[in-house]
């Protein structure tokens, strides 16, 4: 048969798929909430064109620069929960 | 083509020192050296907040205030070319791939891929998925020539990291607990209707959907698929195929002729 797939195979597969659509199986994290409506002009879960955009206030407002390009910050998230075989993901502190 | 004067304000704005743009003046100062720096925060602060919008869960990785100096990095490199601004920031996963201070969270290049497959489904084309009662009507006998067009808004990402678990952790959709990286995971992002919808690939099934993506046929894909994992599963890659919404039309229906 080699990379060639018998037509049975297909078609019984694809018989069993349809009857077992009832249990989804690519896994999603959480089932889809149908709670919220795409709505035109209105921004949605963070995909809106910024609160900072153009005419708007934002946390910049009359700051001036704070840095050169000088780097001295540390990864202080969710990180360190995910472990990498280098170790945990925490970033402290930074080898440069 | 920018006047000489647009341009050196544009490089004063995006230069990794601050400098004065030669010959800007203003009422209140001869050098508005300083005037001129608030106006440059804005702009690459105002740009970090987008980016900040678009990769919230990078952001939540690695902390506001590392994912803000990073930020702040990429605008002087990126600057946007086009005004809407939720495109902007494409180039994010590439930069943080080879971002020094980030080297040590190797999965993040790939998570940033991810939300950047989302904001993309997001705001691709509208379509209406081929539903099961579709798959259905298809000829038995011949299931193997159909050719299929996946959704506008499909994405497939591989990566050798938990991408899909790592950025449910960090979004809400999962609880957050200790996990490891040496799990890979592949993703499916979709906008079969208003959500855009996360889902991890079954072994084999993210060069199922490349080869169906890539126009061929369904054998020769499911072919693909078993010579990129043996353990490959036909019956559970179809349904979720199916199940998904990621499909949105026959391409070739299956020949009544034979």
């Amino acid at each position: 048969m080699n990379s060639k797939i018998a037509h049975a195979t297909i078609a019984g597969s694809f018989a069993a798929a349809l009857s077992m659509l009832a249990a989804p199986a690519f896994a999603a994290p959480k089932a889809p909430q149908p709670t919220m409506d795409k709505c035109f002009g209105i921004s949605m879960k963070g995909q809106n064109d910024c609160a900072a955009g153009a005419g708007t206030t934002c946390a910049g407002t009359a700051k001036t620069d704070y840095q050169g390009d000088a780097w001295k910050y540390v990864a202080k998230g969710t990180c360190a929960s995910i472990k990498t075989p280098k170790g945990s993901g925490s970033l402290e502190p930074i080898k440069s | 083509m920018a006047a000489p004067f647009e341009t050196s304000f544009a490089q004063a704005l995006l230069g990794t020192e601050p400098a004065l743009p030669p010959g800007l003046a203003a009422h209140t100062a001869a050098v508005p050296a300083r005037r001129f720096a608030v106006y440059r925060n804005n702009v690459l602060a105002s740009l970090g907040a987008a980016l900040a919008r678009r990769y919230p869960v990078i952001e939540r990785l690695v902390g506001g205030e590392f994912f803000a100096a990073m930020a702040r990095q990429f605008v002087i490199r990126h600057p946007p070319r086009s005004p809407l601004l939720a495109q902007y920031g494409e180039e994010f996963a590439d930069f943080i791939a080879a971002f020094e201070p980030a080297r040590e969270l190797p999965y993040l290049a790939d998570v940033a891929r991810l939300e950047a497959a989302r904001t993309r489904a997001y705001h691709a084309e509208d379509a209406m998925p081929l539903g099961a009662d579709g798959f259905a009507a298809l000829d038995a006998g011949a299931l193997g020539d159909i050719r299929l067009q996946l959704h506008p808004s499909a994405a497939i990402l591989r990566s050798p990291f938990p991408i899909v678990t790592i950025w449910a952790m960090n979004s809400g959709e999962l609880e957050l607990r200790p996990i490891e990286t040496g799990q890979s995971e592949d993703a499916l992002v979709v906008r079969p209707h208003m959500d855009v919808e996360v889902r991890a690939l079954p072994p084999g099934g993210a060069a199922f959907l490349r080869s169906l993506a890539d126009g061929l046929p369904l054998r020769d894909a499911i072919g693909v698929a078993l010579a990129d994992h043996a353990g490959f599963d036909l019956t559970g890659n179809l349904a979720g195929l199916i199940g998904s919404g990621v499909v949105r039309a026959i391409l070739s229906p299956a020949a009544r002729t034979s």
